[in-house]
């Protein structure tokens, strides 16, 4: 693949959710290491949407590419493909008491899908999980149970998961939801951080429009189809929102002085 | 003083060990209690708790067909248990209702078709006491042979899906996007579930199976840290617990299975005296899960 193809490539693309298509004729592409946000109101089908490009969702119709290689069916893709990709949810489903250090979880993610034993510490797997966790500043949570995190620390410690490791796309389904103001900034800031050390390309699910105005190169506005898209100024224009979200949103900006981003 | 109590004294000890049976009995015991706590570790934490309950109700229909057909039980019971879980498995797929009532459907209608063909055979109903709480002291060395196969084939599956397993519990989005066959692992273990569930009705009965599922899993995760650890401890936790529990019975001719999900609770209870007392147990830096050397102590940021 060369350096100008795009790292996501979306053809056409439906989603069925039961009876309904709930993404229809959806078409975009992602270029390398941009960052770029999915935003729409509840329902709108971002979440199908992610789940069937990342291959967990069957589709109705349309064509996936991520690195020049096709999504298949059942959303099969080469392991190496497959390798390049990482995903952070909003959560994790974690009861009391759950048995899992933060270094153990960080490790999951140092050797490529598969069966393996993963789950054994060697020095290559812990020197890539200690570098992981400082570079996310999560250094003092190795020992600690991912059930004891408060959402700010586990947020990063998923981002540690993320980089643990050298991957090409980020996907985040809301990753800052339920993150209080603050948490949700250094978030950002340690996203941002980390996507030009790596040179992510990002696609990350969002209700945070003044963040994604400050940080994201494109946006695309979803509901059941793609009603706009390009640069954030465009396509969150006070007209493009009240298509997109109603005539009664009024879209609140707020200035951060400082925030790496603003421009 | 009782009698059983009187008998506990080492002559009698010693008698009970020397005797065949009940020397496959404890192996029985062993393998199986071991079995059930390391399959336990995992279902607990993939909320599957209520699966090996469910299930091991409902074998009492594949125990019965079995009488009913003349076949021994046991060969009917690994079948039936596949095919219970199967028949779960994509019925909670297809109708999306909730899995703890779905199995409620299958179980109780298992249970009223069993006992139903229970009253149809009148030379079994003496022996009802046996399908209900097991008898491990009838355990047969084919029986043992078994148990001992399935464990290791358990141990080796569960080693190298380790991480797949853990993911798909935290978020099965997050696995499947890493790269794990959700579908495929979810249906391998409750089958592996489903078998273990079979194999050990014998020795446990229908009624306490779930004990063997679910308390040392429980007892292993108050007192461990880091994930291999915990199955370690949960498995070690139900070997043992049935060990002495078997002696217990032997030397006091109490009923077994019940004696050994007393001796379960009991380690339950310790365990969970040890997390009282213990905010971070010596058990917790277990050597075998992934360690940061010089990672700083637990902080105290704020939750």
């Amino acid at each position: 693949m060369t350096d100008h193809a795009p790292v996501l490539l979306v053809e056409s693309l439906s989603v069925r959710r039961g009876e309904q298509l709930a993404v229809e004729q959806v078409s975009f592409q992602l270029a390398r290491e941009t960052d770029t946000a999915l935003v729409g109101p509840n329902g709108a089908g971002k979440s199908s949407l992610v789940g069937a490009l990342l291959g967990l969702h069957p589709r109705a119709s349309g064509t996936v590419q991520i690195l020049g290689h096709a999504l298949g069916p059942s959303g099969e893709l080469p392991r190496a493909v497959r390798s390049q990709i990482a995903y952070l949810p909003q959560n994790l489903a974690l009861q009391g008491r759950f048995p899992l250090t933060v270094g153990e979880f960080v490790g999951f993610g140092v050797d490529l899908p598969g069966l393996s034993l993963a789950w054994l510490g060697n020095k290559r797997r812990t020197e890539a999980v200690q570098r992981a966790l400082e570079r996310t500043g999560c250094q003092d949570l190795a020992e600690r149970r991912l059930s004891e995190l408060s959402g700010g620390q586990l947020k990063r410690v998923l981002l540690a998961f993320c980089v643990v490791r050298p991957r090409q796309l980020l996907v985040l389904d809301e990753a800052q939801a339920g993150l209080d103001a603050p948490s949700s900034e250094r978030f950002q800031e340690l996203l941002l951080e980390l996507r030009r050390q790596e040179g992510w390309t990002v696609l990350q699910v969002s209700h945070d429009l003044e963040m994604v105005r400050r940080s994201c190169d494109q946006v695309l506005c979803l509901n059941r189809r793609l009603r706009c898209s390009g640069a954030p100024d465009h396509a969150l224009s006070p007209a493009r929102l009240a298509e997109l979200y109603g005539p009664n949103v009024v879209p609140y900006r707020h200035h951060h002085a400082g925030v790496p981003g603003h421009g | 003083m009782p009698g059983f109590l009187a008998m506990a004294d080492a002559s009698g000890l010693l008698e009970v060990l020397g005797q065949p049976f009940m020397q496959r009995a404890l192996l029985g015991g062993l393998l199986t209690g071991a079995l059930g706590g390391l399959l336990g570790s995992f279902a607990v934490l993939r909320q599957l708790s209520f699966f090996s309950d469910a299930l091991g109700h409902s074998a009492l229909l594949g125990i019965s067909l079995g009488i009913l057909l003349g076949v021994n039980p046991t060969l009917v019971l690994i079948p039936f248990a596949v095919l219970f879980a199967l028949l779960v498995n994509q019925l909670v797929a297809r109708s999306g209702l909730p899995a703890d009532a779905l199995l409620n459907i299958v179980y109780s209608t298992s249970l009223a078709f069993a006992v139903v063909a229970l009253s149809l055979v009148e030379t079994y109903r003496g022996g009802i006491q046996q399908l209900l709480f097991g008898d491990i002291l009838g355990i047969s060395w084919s029986d043992l042979t078994v148990i001992a196969v399935l464990l290791m084939g358990a141990l080796i599956y569960l080693a190298l899906s380790l991480r797949a397993q853990v993911l798909l519990t935290l978020n099965s989005d997050l696995a499947g996007a890493f790269g794990v066959g959700a579908s495929r692992h979810r249906l391998a273990f409750i089958v592996l579930l489903a078998v273990v569930v079979a194999v050990s009705i014998k020795a446990v009965g229908v009624l306490l199976i779930s004990a063997f599922v679910v308390i040392p899993a429980c007892g292993g995760r108050l007192v461990s840290r880091h994930f291999p650890l915990y199955a370690l401890v949960s498995a070690t936790l139900g070997g043992g617990c049935a060990l002495l529990g078997l002696l217990g019975s032997g030397l006091t001719n109490l009923p077994s299975g019940p004696c050994v999900v007393i001796v379960q609770f009991a380690g339950f209870l310790m365990a969970l005296l040890v997390s009282q007392t213990t905010p971070r147990s010596p058990l917790t830096a277990g050597p075998a899960g992934l360690r940061i050397p010089g990672a700083g102590p637990v902080d105290q940021e704020s939750r």
